[in-house]
């Protein structure tokens, strides 16, 4: 079987960022793609095993192929299609693209061409031979179960805990996590990162040994902490507001209105041309991969957004809906976190800094891919915008 | 939108997206299949579509079996059966079921629309069952059958483990390389199933398995069945291999449910509880006041007791006294003398000139049955 796992600098170096896409841009891209494979299986009631399938399938069709050649809500739509499938629920191609309709802009729905229903099919064989026919996916859903019926401590504390590291492993499926790490690695990670934030500390569990420093230790050998907080950012990146990413909502070639500012594009296009997704592949980018990279260097600033931590409990709960909220099984509704109450030491801190302080857990050596906090962008606005994925219906 | 507008748009996304799939079929050339494997013989034909002898062009120049999925009346894509096939092929790794060794496409181009044809690569075996009974002097001797159902039930206690229903249980399937190991074959209408749980009940489609190895559950309409079925087929398989033609052989259901009763005594509340609940119980005319003979009938060509004993264990007609195949692997039939022998001098018998023989009589005499793979 193909070995699915990439390190940051493969991740970096990918078919789009070849075909001169930034970086930032592909992992929007992959967001909105993402997010559109949870949101249409949520509308359509598939579970999340299927989602979270369709999304892996997604991730990793796109370390084959650029975001220019194959637009991504088209792709979406066929790896959910085929996920379906293969998780035994079933979903008829053309139920799937109804809704996907009803979810895209006109605009964004061209990209399914005359005939959506044929293109899916068309697609579908060419993503069976990019993910080399290795259907069964496994994620981190059930090895949070796992892990947290070995846990001892208060019920209902572990329950909320639980249920907020399902949400988390949700909202993992917009990142590059699963092209990372396996879904054991994310399951420990993530559920550390909900007991730090419900403060359910874990003491004791069932099967401890005295060779275990934590009780990871029992199912996951040698996760060091600097890998636990790497995956934490990871996800808990996807809150902070990403200015870049509310304004341009388009594929390869928006209209320039709407054209994000740091992405370059060929200034060829004309706007008919550029409204069609794929239409960019035809002009050759103007960007080498290396001028490209370049730019990524001596451009941080474009590449960091807005970074202020996690706003006490994330800010997720307060008007920024859980992305995907399946719950487990047997696991009350999402939990609201205390917002009041002193903070937890070094988890959260209330005030964005003039300098910047230590983020959230204390990290000693920032992940590879991360810029340091930018000073003086002045404070946050009070809550994240609106997650601007759909245009209103 | 304005409707010319989008018209040229499509146009136009419709020319790109013709010129990526060119683009990726350009980049497939190499890894298609014709130019890794060279196509033999065809040596199977079924409802599936057709199972070719092969070789890899490159390392080796090993044997392959080429199986053909059929796509062309799909309407809902890649078929979900050939994905179960594919799913299920890729998580059971044992000696004694047939091993996927990949999914190959051929290369897409304009005139299959950018759509290829998808064939399973699989480990070649030489025989199957089906083909060896047919042959009129294949001779199985007791020690010979017991590797056959030894390995045939390692195939079965080691699926159902990993919780895999093959449901096609038949002599054709069940594959027997030169060497005398048994590979279980034709995954293509197995499913996975969930272990019975209280309070959850699994409702599969029962319309499966070859009718003269069906088991009566499923003949009378249980959609909550478990591995038991296969074990059925095992048994019918067992008692083929003596006999050996197919023991029970029905042209319609209710048919086979006569036979079923014949051989293994009526369907009745007293010898299988709990019938009174499966869907077809009541709406079928069962034949009544049937003893069982299975003992009788078979012991024609079966004289070793403790065979007698297991297939009479194995033939039950209440699926839950049926004798599960880590039960049947312990039985005293594989642990007595003589112990179950290898098979592969049996086979290097039948090798030289015995083939060509074969492969003439199979034509005109035995039939659809037979899917035997001839030397060339």
């Amino acid at each position: 079987m193909p070995y699915w796992y990439y390190d940051k600098k493969d991740l970096q170096n990918t078919p789009s960022f070849r075909d001169a896409i930034t970086t930032e841009t592909e992992n929007r891209y992959r967001k909105e793609g993402a997010r559109f494979i949870i949101d249409t299986g949520s509308k359509m009631d598939l579970g999340y095993n299927t989602v979270a399938t369709g999304v892996v399938y997604f991730h990793r069709f796109y370390m084959f192929h650029s975001f220019r050649t194959f637009p991504r809500y088209i792709t979406a739509c066929c790896c959910l299609f085929l996920a379906g499938k293969v998780e035994e629920t079933p979903k008829k191609c053309k139920d799937i693209i109804k809704v996907a309709k009803s979810l895209l802009t006109e605009q964004k729905f061209a990209s399914f061409g005359e005939d959506p229903k044929e293109e899916v099919m068309t697609l579908e064989r060419i993503l069976l031979q990019t993910i080399k026919f290795d259907l069964q996916v496994e994620h981190p859903y059930g090895y949070l179960l796992k892990y947290a019926k070995c846990l001892k401590g208060d019920k209902a504390k572990l329950q909320k805990m639980v249920q907020m590291a399902w949400t988390f492993v949700n909202d993992s499926l917009c990142t590059t996590l699963c092209l990372q790490w396996e879904p054991e690695v994310i399951a420990v990670a993530l559920m550390f990162l909900a007991g730090k934030l419900s403060k359910f500390e874990v003491l004791d569990w069932n099967g401890r040994n005295p060779k275990h420093n934590a009780w990871w230790d029992m199912f996951v050998e040698d996760i060091t902490m600097e890998l636990l907080e790497d995956i934490c950012h990871q996800v808990l990146d996807l809150y902070s507001p990403q200015p870049q990413s509310s304004g341009g909502d388009s594929p390869p070639a928006p209209s320039p209105a709407k054209q994000p500012k740091n992405e370059k594009k060929p200034p060829s296009i004309t706007p008919p041309t550029s409204a069609s997704p794929v239409a960019v592949v035809v002009s050759k980018p103007i960007l080498t991969p290396m001028k490209n990279g370049a730019d990524i260097k001596v451009d941080p600033p474009k590449m960091e957004p807005i970074r202020y931590t996690y706003p006490a409990y994330p800010g997720m709960p307060a008007g920024y809906p859980a992305v995907y909220t399946a719950p487990p099984p047997s696991i009350p509704p999402p939990p609201r976190l205390p917002l009041t109450g002193p903070p937890p030491p070094s988890l959260v801190y209330a005030e964005p800094p003039p300098a910047p302080p230590p983020r959230f857990p204390p990290v000693n050596v920032p992940p590879p891919n991360y810029f340091p906090p930018l000073p003086g962008r002045g404070p946050p606005p009070p809550g994240p915008p609106p997650r601007p994925y759909y245009p209103p219906p | 939108m304005d409707l010319s507008y989008s018209k040229e748009m499509n146009m136009k996304a419709r020319n790109m997206r013709e010129k990526n799939y060119q683009y990726v079929a350009s980049h497939s050339s190499g890894t298609d299949l014709d130019s890794k494997y060279e196509k033999l013989a065809k040596i199977g034909q079924g409802t599936f579509g057709e199972v070719f002898k092969a070789r890899a062009r490159s390392q080796g120049k090993s044997f392959v079996a080429l199986k053909r999925i059929l796509t062309d009346k799909e309407t809902e894509g890649f078929p979900i059966t050939a994905l179960r096939e594919i799913k299920i092929l890729q998580q059971l790794e044992h000696e004694n079921v047939v091993k996927l060794l990949e999914v190959c496409g051929t290369r897409p181009s304009a005139t299959n629309k950018y759509r290829a044809e998808c064939f399973l690569v699989l480990e070649y075996c030489e025989h199957d069952l089906a083909g060896l009974l047919a042959h009129p002097n294949v001779r199985f001797s007791l020690g010979n059958i017991k590797m056959v159902m030894k390995q045939l039930l390692n195939a079965l206690f080691y699926i159902q483990c990993k919780n895999v229903l093959h449901r096609d249980m038949k002599p054709s399937n069940v594959l027997i390389t030169k060497t005398g190991t048994l590979k279980l074959a034709d995954f293509g209408i197995s499913r996975m199933f969930t272990p019975p749980q209280a309070g959850r009940v699994n409702r599969l489609t029962n319309g499966v398995t070859t009718l003269w190895y069906r088991p009566p559950e499923l003949l009378l309409g249980e959609r909550n069945y478990g591995p038991s079925v296969d074990m059925w087929g095992a048994g019918c398989i067992m008692a083929e291999m003596w006999i050996p033609t197919p023991i029970m052989q029905g042209s319609t259901e209710q048919e086979q449910l006569a036979l079923i009763s014949q051989l293994c005594g009526s369907i009745t509340p007293d010898a299988w509880p709990g019938v009174r609940t499966l869907p077809l119980y009541s709406k079928l005319e069962l034949p009544k006041h049937h003893k069982r003979t299975l003992q009788q009938r078979v012991q024609r060509h079966i004289k070793n007791q403790e065979a007698l004993d297991l297939l009479d264990q194995i033939l039950q007609l209440d699926p839950s006294r049926r004798c599960d195949a880590g039960t049947a692997l312990n039985h005293n039939f594989f642990w007595t003398d003589p112990m179950p022998c290898d098979l592969a001098s049996m086979l290097a018998m039948h090798r030289t000139s015995m083939f060509e023989y074969f492969h003439r009589k199979r034509g005109k005499e035995v039939g659809q049955m037979q899917q035997v793979a001839a030397e060339r």
